[in-house]
């Protein structure tokens, strides 16, 4: 009598604790899915994001091809070195993201050669590195191009907020500057402008 | 205290005019040189609509296409928004190259645009690869 009483509650205990055992599994589960960077399925945060990035170098690169500035450089193609990248936003941003698509795109088009002598980042270093190695090896000067262009960059970011909507308004200018004259032969801008709205009831 | 039915239904379509007027207060309207002085070199182009709804809702007026750059495709496209509302669309180029293969290109990607009610716009890339012959545009709804 007894043993069958605790086998049935043992039973039951079984059918309830089971399927809320499955239940609870299923909301600890991460599900995680690849997603295409530049698709619909992208994350659109109030920040920049990938497709930003990509959004505004296409935009940049087409204003300068659109324009013939490069066209106009004393040799073809045309050496560039990328001046500095002036990161004016709130966010901590590895400005690569920007200047990398600028340069892979212009690389691309076959129409400028970018000089990794001068400018920005680690790769300067290195290069003048091995530049300094191969003179001392062979004696000989390097011969280094002069860039007929540098690139400048800067991001800015103007925030307005109105009652619970912000808005996040990102600009990135550019500008490719003559290094004989000084002149600055093309700039432009481009701006991508996010609004969010907080809940009403939320921390 | 009696009231007069003119007067009450007067009051009632006003009133009705107010709700429904505001959604109509996105509508673009233009002005334009009555004769062109452009002579853009336009694209015959070839159709394939999946979505139907959004086919009735965006419509793709014109391409035409221009070099830039000495040998780099420029392509640009009219799009027109046949509702009254604001409608908000993706759209995305993609370049095939002379032997009909894909021609990738990094910074491609989808792009959000926004129509006002009936406003006409003009979206345009250009090809970062000379190789690039040929284009494929693609427009989605936008589902945020």
């Amino acid at each position: 009598m007894t043993t069958s009483t605790t086998s049935l509650k043992t039973a039951l205990l079984v059918a309830v604790l089971a399927p809320a055992a499955l239940v609870f599994t299923g909301c600890s589960t991460n599900q995680v899915r690849n997603v295409d960077s530049k698709g619909p399925q992208a994350l659109n945060t109030s920040g920049i994001n990938s497709q930003d990035w990509a959004n505004a170098a296409d935009q940049l690169v087409g204003s300068l091809l659109s324009s013939g500035a490069l066209d106009k450089a004393p040799a073809q193609p045309a050496v560039l070195a990328v001046d500095r990248v002036i990161n004016n936003t709130q966010a901590q941003v590895d400005t690569d993201l920007l200047i990398k698509k600028i340069r892979v795109a212009l690389s691309q088009t076959g129409k400028v050669a970018i000089t990794n002598t001068m400018g920005l980042g680690e790769r300067a270093v290195v290069a003048s590195e091995a530049a300094e190695l191969d003179e001392l090896t062979t004696g000989k000067k390097a011969k280094v191009v002069a860039p007929h262009y540098t690139l400048y960059a800067k991001l800015i970011q103007q925030s307005d907020r109105i009652n619970s909507v912000t808005q996040n308004t990102y600009s990135f200018q550019m500008s490719l500057i003559s290094v004989k004259s000084g002149l600055t032969v093309w700039e432009d801008e481009r701006e991508i402008a996010k609004q969010s709205k907080k809940a009403v009831m939320g921390w | 205290m009696n009231t007069n039915p003119r007067l009450l239904v007067s009051s009632l379509l006003a009133a009705a005019a107010l709700v429904a007027l505001p959604g109509c207060a996105t509508n673009v309207n233009t002005v334009e040189r009555a004769q062109s002085q452009a002579t853009p070199d336009f694209v015959s182009d070839k159709r394939v609509v999946t979505d139907n709804t959004l086919a009735r809702t965006v419509r793709v007026n014109s391409v035409n296409q221009a070099t830039v750059s000495g040998n780099l495709l420029k392509i640009q496209a009219t799009l027109e928004n046949l509702k009254n509302n604001p409608r908000t669309i993706r759209y995305k180029f993609e370049w095939i190259d002379q032997s009909g293969m894909a021609v990738n290109s990094p910074n491609e990607t989808w792009k959000t645009l926004m129509l006002q009610g009936r406003e006409t716009t003009m979206i345009s890339t250009v090809a970062i690869n000379p190789r690039a012959v040929d284009f494929v545009l693609k427009i989605s709804e936008y589902k945020p």
